[in-house]
């Protein structure tokens, strides 16, 4: 805890000087709301339960359509990734695709969607897809060729080889894909709702900023940060325990 | 058992291998030695069925071999290569018992009896990585003899351990084999462990593959590291042999 | 040419089925117009005008992130004390996701070029610190010492030995955080800034020009890719 020290000093002294800064007017309390506004302000929204429903809103928002794009990408990533015939034919339309802005498909599912709940989860499960997906055909494809003889000496349905010996080899990097995507998701999520106006944090804090409500614009940036720490630092705790056969070395 | 005919491999137009013949009797235990690049460990995978001969037929058990199967158990050379990382020392020798489709309970028990008898009770929770290359040998070769195999085929399988590690591998295979009465095709550069281990040995010659000689070893079983070697017998197939791996 | 099979079916799908009436007209619009739309938007400078605009305000934010980065790294890197006061409260900043900073630039520079760079800039500058901080840090103990054996003054040593070994690796973090630019350049453009290919693309939305869309789309992703080539040489 001694190490911790001056980094806790450090930013303490940083949030002293920025309240102070604020009280005396030295910056402009409409861009930079004191610490002390920006707590209490997220304090009452914790307090007053007014926190939550936009919470909700964003988080599962974010969930759902990540779950989808990983259940996706994972199950077209195995099927392309095992096949060397559907590789040839899709590689380089997919590498042409990598680098496309997910964003940018959302004036398309507006077009067919319109500003709703079911363009956001089109946009975000769309733009999810790709860390997955490409994650996942990198992961299977680079199965070690001896497994897969040994697999054939033991007479192992195709099902068994995927299950047993393809989709465990491919985890560690479906996972980092999976992390990757997981950040998107929430992205999007944010982008969406400020995009159509759908009720959530990405709304709160355009709202905010419209009204000039800067306590409650920083207030929302971080919850944001929160809930982008919580879940990255979620999936690191479950692919440590899901890959703890690497990290055991003699 | 084991009869090949004039088994040829070519990959495209290169041969490796070209009329190799010979015979194994069930529960015998043949050597096949040669120089680096002669075709050995393509021969072995013949036999597996893991290539298919360009040329000539092997017949295993009175069926010809048209692919690969359980009933030929193979132990790959790379070890690090032939377990699976993510499954336990238990979790790997399981893994020939599930392919063959036995239960619970009996594949439990089944492990357990392999696990003792490879003498890896011990470590049955570890991963591979933690585990020595003699330990990790071992562990393939209880996966193997999990298959409850007629023919077990092992390529270079002590190639990469330490004399004394190998040395306490050879006895265990063939206290096993003999146990088991199983037929094992095994490959090595090593002419001395050929001739400790084999009740024949094969010399092969390379470019392409084949047969230079081939001898059958009298010396009877159980047979011991130190005075086998010294054996007159050991010595005579040893300088009979010798001249034909230089290369 | 396998790779094109797919692509070139697509297309022809599309058109075939546009045509025979299966298709919405209006979302889904048809190959020949798309590129008929493209061949307009290219003569008439309007999507060389919108590539720049987009250009012009990811570049600017590379540069911020690029400059802020290396210097910020290159100082976290070389002292361990500064890093271990100092790190912690920038990473606690690490998490937050750069749009959700939209409005709070929205809100201090207004529409424009500066907020959609500011944006830009905040994405783009955690690939260059990061790989800054450990690319200068694997420098330190090793090449220094074989610089100090070559007696070579310590300018010297940062011009010829340091600097060039660290930039390797610098240059990975860097070709991340222009890809990183491009596109939170367009989203901030889709979600309200009012210039670039990102606003035009919702511009043609509203206005119906699905065939203007899909073409900006496209174009988008050719430039995405050619950029991503580029960065690779």
């Amino acid at each position: 805890m001694k190490r911790a020290l001056p980094a806790v000093v450090f930013a303490a002294a940083l949030i002293g000087l920025w309240q102070v800064a604020a009280e005396l007017r030295l910056i402009n309390p409409i861009f930079f709301p004191s610490p002390g506004r920006t707590f209490a302000e997220l304090y009452m929204q914790v307090t007053s339960g007014r926190l939550w429903q936009p919470l909700a809103a964003t988080a599962l928002r974010m969930l759902y359509g990540w779950a989808l794009a990983c259940v996706l990408g994972i199950a077209l990533g195995a099927a392309i990734g095992t096949s060397r015939g559907a590789r040839e034919y899709l590689e380089p339309l997919l590498d042409f695709l990598r680098p496309l802005p997910a964003s940018a498909i959302i004036p398309v599912a507006i077009l067919f969607l319109g500003l709703s709940p079911a363009m956001s989860t089109a946009v975000i499960a769309f733009g999810s897809l790709w860390p997955v997906l490409l994650a996942a055909v990198h992961g299977f494809k680079s199965t070690e060729p001896q497994l897969v003889e040994l697999c054939e000496t033991l007479e192992m349905r195709r099902g068994e080889v995927l299950a047993k010996v393809a989709l465990p080899g491919a985890l560690p990097d479906i996972l980092s894909g999976v992390r990757v995507s997981l950040a998107i998701a929430l992205i999007l999520a944010v982008v969406t709702e400020m995009q159509a106006s759908l009720p959530g944090l990405g709304q709160n804090i355009l709202l905010a900023q419209r009204s000039f409500r800067s306590p409650e614009l920083y207030a929302g940036i971080v919850v944001l940060g929160l809930i982008g720490f919580a879940v990255n630092h979620g999936l690191l705790v479950a692919e440590r325990r899901l890959l703890r056969w690497r990290a055991a070395s003699a | 058992m084991i009869a090949a005919r004039r088994v040829g491999v070519s990959f495209g137009d290169r041969p490796v291998l070209a009329e190799v013949s010979f015979d194994v009797a069930a529960g015998q235990f043949l050597c096949i030695v040669g120089p680096s690049g002669c075709g050995k460990t393509t021969l072995l995978r013949a036999l597996a069925g893991l290539v298919a001969p360009t040329g000539g037929e092997i017949v295993v058990d009175g069926k010809p071999v048209r692919g690969p199967a359980r009933s030929r158990a193979i132990v790959f050379q790379d070890y690090t290569k032939a377990l699976l990382p993510w499954r336990t020392v238990a979790g790997n020798v399981a893994l020939g018992l599930e392919a063959c489709g036995v239960p619970e309970p009996r594949r439990g028990e089944r492990v357990q009896q392999l696990l003792a008898k490879m003498g890896l009770a011990h470590c049955a929770g570890h991963y591979p990585s933690q585990l020595s290359g003699g330990m990790q040998q071992r562990v393939q070769i209880a996966r193997a003899l999990g298959q409850d195999p007629q023919l077990l085929l092992m390529d270079e399988p002590f190639g990469a351990l330490d004399a004394i590690t190998r040395q306490g591998l050879q006895d265990e295979v063939a206290r096993i084999a003999a146990e088991q009465k199983t037929t094992v095709v095994f490959i090595t550069h090593d002419l001395e462990e050929a001739i400790y281990l084999g009740d024949q040995v094969i010399v092969l010659a390379s470019n392409p593959g084949r047969i230079a000689e081939r001898i059958t070893v009298d010396i009877p079983r159980p047979r011991a590291q130190l005075e086998t070697r010294e054996d007159e017998r050991f010595l005579d197939y040893r300088h009979r042999l010798f001249g034909l791996l230089k290369h | 040419m396998r790779g094109l099979v797919i692509p070139s079916l697509l297309v022809i799908l599309w058109e075939a089925g546009s045509r025979a009436g299966l298709l919405p007209p209006d979302s889904t619009s048809r190959p020949s117009e798309i590129v008929r739309a493209f061949v307009q938007a290219l003569a008439d400078g309007s999507l060389l005008r919108d590539t720049w605009l987009t250009f012009e305000a990811a570049l600017l934010g590379f540069a911020i992130a690029g400059v802020l980065g290396i210097l910020l790294g290159a100082i976290l890197g070389l002292s361990p004390r500064t890093e271990r006061t100092v790190g912690p409260s920038i990473e606690a900043l690490r998490p937050i996701p750069a749009v959700a900073l939209i409005p709070l630039a929205l809100l201090v520079f207004g529409f424009g070029l500066r907020m959609e760079a500011a944006v830009v800039a905040f994405a783009a500058v955690w690939p260059v610190l990061l790989v800054t901080v450990s690319a200068v840090r694997g420098v330190e103990p090793r090449l220094l010492e074989l610089s100090r054996s070559l007696e070579l003054s310590f300018p010297a040593q940062l011009r010829k030995i340091i600097l060039p070994a660290a930039f390797a690796r610098i240059a990975v973090g860097l070709r991340l955080a222009l890809a990183i630019s491009l596109v939170v350049a367009v989203t901030v453009e889709i979600v309200l800034n009012p210039r670039g290919l990102g606003h035009s693309m919702i511009s043609a939305q509203q206005a119906m020009r699905s065939d203007l869309m899909y073409a900006q789309l496209l174009w988008l992703g050719f430039v995405g890719w050619a950029l991503n080539k580029v960065a690779q040489r």
